[in-house]
């Protein structure tokens, strides 16, 4: 079977917003209807579906995408990278021409919910659960914690670099009128900021909204007729290295980016210098650390001096999340990075602009599972 | 009768039982591979590294080193509303490399807390029916350890 050359022709988003009342079907018809909008594409072109969150057969049957030749729904994977590469590979093997991948993400219950027992997190005691549960640990913002305080213990990192980093993200939401958060932020606001499970700060974790993204793949040559520039996948990678229990990892610093880095960069010719622009999952920021070191960006457990010395700034050496990242756009779980690195290289973002971007990397995830995509513009 | 919440309930597998069992006793037992050796956390019905089936909860020594830590400052289920804050951890076991737990450091104050300290096991009633092993600083218990 020879394998096709892939692009991204369409990328779209729902009404993002904070308990926006729609459902996981509303925001994806939005998405959908956006991204083939953007690629110039109809329902009747689509034959493949992949989502995580809602049903992906359900989606193109609603749309009018049928009959489908590939369809998967993903289970607990590295965020949005996981469907994206199942459509992109479905592309180059013939199983699809055009292929659509969704994320479709609902707010989740706030801490307050949570503490007063209104909610509840996952069930009571599983195998697994039972292990963490009864000593408190329950939140995503707690592996996180564990992960940030071992690496500032392995690493050059400081707080103050963490604060750095969060200001210049916000920077760059300000240049992006589709970000929820666009008010500057000081390193010192940061710092002033309530920790959340110490040394993680409020303002280290993504902004929980309702979000629907779509990103439609189709091969280089159908991609050459269609409305917009074509992006190419030049690699892409998934790792996985452990199991979902993060708070049993050894080692915290070096996870699966490490492993997920190494395949990326084994399957083409660019290497880390190359790279004009990088769009690195920010679910909690200490995930954008690793991964700037994980893919060879900055030096091993430099990530944070790199960040302060103002390389990851627009008009800095490599701008890194661009958009504004999760903290600032929202929680899009990962679609927000292929977007943002697809639309740089069409030359579509405005005052956010990476002037001539030709090559750009987006990653998704940390701990157990990673996923990430090398894309070009020509 | 209060109406404090009640704690997470744990419902013990087969697989896990002994774990529970150990820490109602005082006990910390780790599932361990009869065939090869090997401990393993989380419980599991295979040996990763052999394959054996032949896994059973063994005793072990109670120390370790701290890995990682982070303070709680937000509950996320109402039992810990009036425990905050308190320390999550990661600590590694001293039997095995890379045998790592997920507890709870008690009794040393968050200025003590380093990256590498020895800690020992101790265990919490969180009520009648459930016992938490957790660990504090190996130092705090002197030399009858
Ligand atoms: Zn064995």
């Amino acid at each position: 079977m020879k394998s096709r050359r892939v692009a991204i022709v369409g990328v779209g988003y729902s009404r993002v917003g904070r308990h926006t009342g729609l459902s996981e079907r509303h925001h994806a018809a939005q998405a959908a209807i956006a991204a083939l909008d953007d690629a110039g594409l109809t329902a009747a072109d689509i034959d493949g579906s992949t989502t995580w969150g809602g049903d992906a057969i359900d989606f193109a049957y609603m749309l009018g995408m049928n009959p489908l030749r590939w369809h998967l729904n993903v289970g607990v994977s590295p965020a949005f990278v996981t469907p994206a590469i199942h459509a992109a590979m479905a592309v180059a093997t013939g199983q699809s021409d055009t292929c659509i991948a969704f994320r479709i993400m609902m707010q989740q219950p706030s801490s307050a919910t949570l503490a007063s027992g209104e909610a509840m997190l996952g069930a009571t005691s599983s195998e697994d659960t039972q292990f963490l549960y009864p000593f408190g640990n329950f939140s995503p913002t707690q592996w996180a914690g564990l992960m940030m305080n071992r690496y500032l213990y392995d690493s050059d990192a400081t707080e103050e670099h963490f604060a750095e980093f969060a200001s210049i993200q916000r920077e760059h939401a300000t240049r992006n009128e589709n970000a929820l958060q666009r008010t500057p932020l000081s390193a010192a606001e940061y710092l002033a900021a309530p920790y959340i499970s110490k040394p993680l700060r409020l303002l280290d974790c993504d902004y929980p909204c309702d979000s629907g993204s779509a990103v439609i793949f189709t091969t280089e040559e159908r991609a050459r007729d269609l409305r917009q520039p074509a992006v190419l996948v030049d690699a892409m990678a998934l790792s996985a290295v452990h199991d979902m229990n993060f708070e049993v990892m050894a080692d915290m610093s070096h996870t699966a980016p490490v492993h997920c880095a190494e395949q990326l960069w084994s399957r083409t010719d660019l290497r880390p210098s190359d790279v004009d622009t990088a769009q690195l999952y920010d679910g909690f920021s200490v995930i954008t650390f690793q991964w700037l070191e994980a893919l060879g960006l900055c030096e091993p457990g430099a990530a944070g001096p790199f960040i302060a010395e103002g390389h990851t700034r627009l008009g800095g050496s490599l701008p890194v999340n661009t958009d504004g990242g999760a903290c600032n756009v929202g929680r899009r779980h990962g679609a927000n990075f292929c977007i943002e690195a697809t639309r740089q290289l069409r030359g579509q973002c405005g005052d956010r602009q990476v002037p001539g971007a030709e090559v750009a990397v987006w990653a998704n995830a940390v701990g157990p599972f990673a996923g990430a995509m090398l894309l070009t513009s020509t | 009768m209060t109406d404090h919440p009640s704690p997470p309930a744990v419902v013990p597998s087969p697989l896990t039982a002994f774990f529970w069992e150990g820490a109602a006793a005082g006990e910390l037992r780790i599932q361990r591979c009869q065939a090869c050796g090997t401990f393993i956390h989380l419980p599991r019905p295979v040996c990763r590294r052999c394959h054996s089936f032949d896994l059973r909860g063994e005793v072990v020594s109670g120390r370790a080193t701290l890995y990682a830590h982070t303070v709680t400052m937000k509950a996320f289920h109402p039992f810990f509303v009036s425990r905050l804050p308190y320390v999550v951890a990661t600590v590694e076991l001293a039997e095995q490399a890379g045998l790592m737990l997920m507890t709870n450091v008690v009794d040393v104050a968050e200025a003590d807390l380093h990256t590498g300290m020895d800690l020992v096991v101790t265990f919490e009633a969180l009520s009648p029916e459930l016992t938490i092993p957790v660990f504090t600083a190996a130092s705090s218990i002197g030399a009858s350890r």
